[in-house]
């Protein structure tokens, strides 16, 4: 049993931050302090949200980037509509409407792959590139600070304060509760309903899924459409946290996440992904950001180091994945069907 | 390195026969020339300012970089790969190139040679992309890292060495020569354009008149099958990967010539997924792929990326505009394209 943990990637990933964080804080105590947990977490809490939604259409073997464009246009035409109402109510509001437009957005990714027969990658790049100037052109091209009153206290909503001698006062923010909430919730629906389990068939073998009966398009188009909901929330919490709504919010970061999931343990190939990874990736990732900074290496060279470090774990896996199973590459991304 | 078999020549000597150019025609060729004519005409006549000498000549020069980038994200598509790093790739070559102009050798000394520097920090650049390809091609093909991982973090290793060098600062200063070939016209053929053909027509010889080719194609088709032909698959993703560097490294030229600087974020992730999206647009799937729809998807999201620039100028953020339309033509393309093979095709 123990042994088996042992053998885990989870396990393997859990070593590396592990790792990672006693080197950080030999080389700069600050590392360990409740400010940096806060902070780290509070980095993370949108990356969570939209990795989780994401999991699932990866264990299906898919690979989708448009989750970015669907958090910032659900999130951005959610806020000018109610702004442009005069609306001053708090935050709830912003939540219910940004997740049905975010539903409806996920749900055209789904259809179009299952009616239509599409790669879900191809879908997505069309999706990305199409809402992204649809959320520029039609929507505005500017970022928006006119807060309403309700919800201008919101990114202070902390759980719990510490006041630190570098980072003054930093806390743990409610919204860490929804992250928590989600990975519950998609541990609990990947692991113990039928259609979480039919997420794993489909990404091990979508043929051998039909024919055992599981409701392959059903399947797609549900797990489209939490993906739709999460990067909604994701919006929503992002422009909070961060003050002001705009239209171009995480356009930049949707390979950051696929890296995140990847780095737990999910196969981009499919079959193979689970929450508890997942948490991890995403911590790694930020890990990484924080220990960059509190080393004390030059800004210019940050980037340099992170490529390093993805190099590296990217092969690790890959070298041990090798002396399993030595047959040539194959990542069916715009394999059609 | 292995023995040439037989059996490749005889399908070479097959395609030959096939009339190769015809038969770079197929129904997507079909639907992608439509769509162009249709924009065509359509931008014609509502701008009388479309169809000038002007205007085609600025999109000539506008449209190489982004073609022969594409071309690089095309050729490892083919095997099943991708590559991500390509304008990382570009980019490094070029701030690499500017920095040995600029900063590496004393200026007095390439102001009075500026031909032969220039020359060489063209090679550096080519040397760029062979080698940013060799790191590739370990990462995917020995060691057996998923190639969207791969170049995920190639991409981000390749900035960071150009952030790293120049701060993240923009190199310029080059001499007058460097813009020679952006600038310049041949027979009143942009420079930049005839490049972009010649890369075209060498990607369509490499893929479908030799061995290289061929095992490109079987491998992205089936590697198990293409293993146990005899193929080594290894150093057909080795090659596959320096190929795409050094088409990354001549945008990376095209790019330094145009605009007489080099930048590490030029284009971004914005060019990355451009490519992908001609990839896509072109149908061009492991096995299979078309150099001349290639061409042809380059030219419409050029003639959208003008024309709509034209139609709506001033309107506010008409810019993005293009944007929404390229998704909404790939959407719409997709959908074509399912009923026009059928259902069997996609399966």
């Amino acid at each position: 049993m123990l042994n088996k943990i042992l053998k885990t990637n989870e396990f393997i990933v859990f070593m590396i931050l592990v790792g990672l964080s006693i080197v950080v804080g030999a080389i700069n105590p600050a590392f360990f302090s409740l400010a940096t947990l806060f902070d780290t977490l509070r980095g993370s809490i949108v990356y969570f949200i939209m990795a989780f939604g994401l999991l699932p259409i990866m264990i299906s073997g898919g690979v989708d980037i448009s989750f970015v464009a669907i958090a910032a246009v659900s999130s951005y035409a959610t806020h000018m509509f109610l702004i442009s109402r005069g609306y001053q109510g708090g935050v709830f509001l912003y939540f219910v409407i940004a997740c049905v437009i975010g539903i409806l957005m996920g749900l055209l990714n789904g259809i179009l792959v299952t009616r239509f027969k599409l790669p879900v990658f191809d879908v997505s790049l069309a999706t990305y590139t199409m809402w992204f100037g649809f959320n520029l052109f039609f929507i505005g091209a500017t970022a928006n600070f006119d807060l309403p009153k309700g919800t201008i206290g919101y990114y202070a909503n902390f759980l719990l304060t510490v006041k630190d001698p570098f980072a003054g006062t930093t806390g743990l923010h409610e919204s860490i509760l929804y992250v928590i909430a989600i990975g519950l919730f998609m541990w609990w629906f990947l692991k113990y309903t039928t259609i979480g389990r039919g997420v794993y068939a489909i990404g091990g073998n979508r043929d051998v899924a039909i024919r055992s009966g599981f409701p392959v398009n059903r399947i797609m188009l549900i797990i489209f459409g939490i993906m739709g909901f999460m990067s909604a929330i994701a919006g929503v919490t992002m422009a909070f946290l961060s003050r002001n709504f705009n239209p171009v919010i995480f356009i930049n970061q949707p390979l950051d996440v696929l890296a995140a999931i990847i780095l737990g343990g999910a196969a981009i190939t499919g079959g193979r992904g689970t929450v508890v990874g997942t948490t991890l990736g995403v911590l790694l990732i930020q890990v990484i950001n924080r220990a960059l900074i509190l080393t004390g290496i030059p800004v210019e060279w940050q980037r340099l180091v992170v490529g390093v470090i993805l190099i590296l774990f990217t092969s690790i896996p890959a070298l041990r994945e090798r002396r399993m199973k030595r047959i040539g590459h194959t990542t069916e991304i715009t394999q059609p069907g | 390195m292995e023995p040439k078999p037989a059996k490749t020549s005889m399908v070479n000597r097959g395609l030959f026969s096939m009339r190769p150019v015809v038969a770079q025609i197929d129904r997507q060729t079909i639907l992608l020339l439509g769509v162009f004519v249709a924009l065509v005409a359509f931008f014609g006549f509502t701008r009388d300012t479309f169809l000038t000498e002007r205007s085609i000549t600025s999109m000539a020069f506008q449209l190489p970089e982004i073609g022969v980038l594409a071309l690089a994200m095309m050729i490892p598509i083919l095997t099943g790969g991708i590559n991500l790093s390509v304008n990382a790739i570009s980019n490094l070559g070029a701030v690499l190139a500017g920095l040995f102009l600029v900063k590496l050798v004393p200026q007095e000394v390439v102001s009075a040679q500026p031909a032969l520097y220039v020359l060489l920090a063209f090679s550096i650049v080519l040397v760029i992309g062979v080698v940013t390809g060799i790191i590739n091609g370990l990462l995917v093909g020995y060691i057996g890292v998923p190639p969207i991982l791969a170049t995920l973090a190639t991409m981000t290793f390749f900035t960071g060495i150009s952030t790293g060098l120049t701060g993240g600062k923009t190199v310029t200063g080059f001499p007058d020569q460097v813009g020679y070939i952006g600038s310049e016209s041949f027979l009143t053929i942009p420079i930049p354009f005839i490049i972009f053909v010649l890369v075209t027509v060498l990607t369509y010889i490499l893929l479908f008149q030799t061995s290289f080719g061929f095992k490109t194609r079987m491998m992205g088709s089936n590697p198990t099958a293409s293993m146990f032909s005899g193929v080594n698959n290894r150093t057909v993703i080795m090659r596959v990967y320096i190929v795409s560097g050094i088409f990354a490294a001549i945008t990376g030229i095209l790019v330094m010539s145009r605009t007489m600087s080099a930048a590490i974020e030029y284009g971004s992730t914005t060019y990355v997924l451009l490519t992908i999206l001609i990839c896509v647009l072109a149908y061009i799937v492991p096995g299979f792929g078309n150099v001349f729809n290639m061409f042809l998807a380059v030219l419409i999201l050029q003639v959208i990326s003008t024309g709509f620039h034209m139609v709506l100028l001033g309107v506010r953020g008409s810019s993005f505009f293009k944007d929404f339309s390229w998704g909404v033509l790939m959407i719409l393309i997709f959908i074509i394209n399912y009923f026009m093979r059928g259902k069997k095709a996609q399966e």
